[in-house]
């Protein structure tokens, strides 16, 4: 009797176990799916269910939120599909949120994303209509592909003639692939421009040996680079530059107008600068001066030693080398 | 003469096995009619169907668990490199977990129970047929049938289900453990993603099917029994034929199972 009620303690912990595990495993399978748990229904409207089903995922911001609950035809253009979203969710999604179709990783099953909106609108409430954003079809991905292999079938196309012209040595790239001359030139150059640009370095480094010799502090160089003062004042030049040159100008103008003057008026400088004849009597008076000069100096002698004007001359002389006594003092 | 010999030959090569299949089907429906029958019908052995059940569930339990366990460790061992050959190796639980409870786990939980209950069954039943003893029975007034194949099948029917829970949880922990050594993915992660993987189409029908493999189990094994042939040979024979036809009709009772739930969870 102990023994057949052991049996029987050993079968109802056996058969409480299992019962219990499967039901563990229906609410686990249950749970995922929403079955259980309060939740709201929303929908959206696609163009294209891409392959989605019944109990596909719902994702808000990549969490799992729900799950799709009925997806319906309702004319050839328009496919309604219900989602069940989980109630506590409810709090986040708002009106603008966007739903797209996607899928779980390459190979994974449809799945709907919902995308949160920019704005700040109200939050969604059950049977509210979702946005729909309808991404790129495979077909259409297809069709895209298709035109852009047709671009890339005649791109070779051209490639290959052009790769052809230039195996036969047409065209100047052509000939630059097989001219072997044009090859050495080419290297010869190459050494020039290396022999260029080391002699550009070498110039370079005593440049730079130059400007890190400049005393920047108190050349001039080194004011001007660096005093911000001098800069007013650099400006002050310049800008006086700026005027003095326009006073210039202004005056180079008036001297214009004064020599075309000269040049036009029957003045006293016309007459002078287009008289020949002029000069051939300046010279003859001025020849009249220099002998009229001379026998004045001559005159002069004589007054020195007349009588009555000699005493005058000789206090000067006196005075004058009194002064030049004095000076050297 | 030759043509005498050669009817004989087809008769008793060809028609004769045809005949006795028919002859076996046909004997074994009304086994099943009369179980049926009887079932509903009192009085009703209830310690004798806790004793069976005590025998069959928990007695089965050790070798369905270690049978599952070892199924779920090499199916994971060895589907893992392909899958990382393709890159699909975070696909393992969803793959495993739904190929171990729609297939794997019933199938091999109804199969070891096929050579280990309805063997025992049949050697059982046998025996008492050939030392008539269930003759006797009838003699006392006890309803043999009663008492005998009803507790049985009804026993192997309750109990293989639960069999199966256990043993797909334990191949699916065998699983998870190859996953957690060699694919550092935490059982937290491989349980979550098995019951992401699995739905009501995936368990409903898998354990509706697991009633009626135990079903036939016991069924196979106490008509086997009960009709044995006199004898010691017809012990074994009976104990050998039980666990071939028993596993023999697990796969065509698993593929109208099948067949009928892909109609129903169609998607």
């Amino acid at each position: 009797m102990g023994k057949t009620t052991l049996e029987n303690l050993k079968l109802g912990i056996f058969v409480v176990i299992g019962t219990i595990l499967l039901l563990l495993a229906a609410y686990l399978i249950g749970n995922r799916q929403n079955m259980f748990g309060t939740t709201f229904e929303i929908t959206a409207t696609f163009k294209d269910a891409s392959g989605l089903q019944n109990g596909n995922n719902v994702r808000f911001s990549g969490i799992n939120v729900g799950t799709v609950k009925k997806i319906e035809m309702l004319n050839d253009t328009t496919i309604s599909v219900y989602m069940i979203i989980e109630e506590k969710m409810q709090k986040h999604i708002k009106k603008d949120a966007i739903a797209t179709i996607g899928s779980d990783g390459l190979v994974g099953s449809m799945l709907i994303n919902i995308v949160p909106g920019a704005g700040n609108t109200k939050l969604i409430e059950p049977g509210d209509e979702l946005q729909s954003f309808s991404k790129v079809a495979t077909q259409d991905m297809m069709n895209t592909l298709n035109t852009t292999n047709e671009n890339a079938a005649l791109l070779t196309a051209d490639l290959l003639k052009v790769s052809h012209a230039l195996t036969q040595g047409e065209g100047t790239l052509g000939k630059l692939l097989h001219d072997s001359s044009m090859a050495n030139d080419l290297q010869q150059t190459i050494t020039n421009l290396k022999y260029t640009s080391n002699h550009a370095n070498s110039t370079m480094a005593e440049l730079n040996k130059m400007v890190r010799s400049i005393n920047f502090e108190e050349s001039t160089a080194g004011v001007l680079l660096s005093d911000t003062a001098s800069a007013v004042k650099m400006r002050d030049v310049i800008s006086n530059l700026d005027a003095s040159s326009r006073e210039i100008k202004s005056m180079t103008q008036n001297l214009n107008i004064i020599i075309e003057g000269i040049k036009k008026e029957d003045g006293a400088i016309n007459y002078l600068s287009k008289d020949t004849a002029l000069v051939g009597h300046l010279k003859r008076t001025m020849l009249n001066i220099e002998q009229g000069t001379e026998s004045f100096n001559m005159n002069m002698e004589a007054l020195k030693h007349n009588f009555l004007t000699r005493g005058y001359f000789k206090k000067q002389e006196k005075k004058q080398k009194k002064e030049a006594k004095e000076l050297p003092d | 003469m030759l043509d005498l010999s050669v009817t004989k030959f087809v008769k008793s090569k060809l028609v004769e096995p045809i005949k006795h299949f028919f002859v076996q089907i046909g004997e074994l429906s009304f086994f099943a009619g009369r179980f049926f029958k009887e079932v509903f019908t009192p009085p009703f052995e209830f310690k004798e169907l806790l004793r069976q059940c005590y025998q069959m569930g928990n007695r089965s339990l050790v070798l369905v668990g270690v049978t599952g366990f070892i199924i779920g460790l090499v199916m994971t061992l060895q589907s893992r490199p392909t899958l990382i050959q393709f890159g699909a190796v975070s696909w393992m639980p969803n793959m495993t977990g739904i190929s171990i409870v729609r297939e794997i786990g019933p199938v091999i939980t109804a199969l070891i129970c096929a050579g280990r209950i309805a063997s025992g069954i049949g050697a059982e039943l046998g025996s008492m047929r050939v030392t008539e003893q269930i003759d006797a029975m009838e003699v006392s007034g006890t309803n043999p049938f009663k008492y005998l194949v009803v507790t049985r099948i009804l026993a192997t029917t309750l109990m293989l289900p639960l069999l199966v829970v256990f043993g797909d949880l334990i191949a699916l922990y065998g699983s998870a453990l190859v996953e957690n050594l060699k694919g550092d993915v935490s059982f937290q992660l491989y349980f979550n993603t098995v019951f992401d993987a699995l739905s009501f189409g995936d368990v409903v029908p898998a354990t509706i099917k697991s009633f009626f493999f135990g079903f036939v189990i016991g069924l196979v094994g106490c008509y086997k029994g009960y009709y044995s042939k006199k004898g010691t040979a017809g012990v074994g024979l009976a104990a050998n034929t039980a666990v071939v036809m028993a596993s023999l009709l697990v796969f065509v009772v698993d593929f109208i199972a099948v067949f009928v739930s892909d109609i129903f969870y169609e998607l």
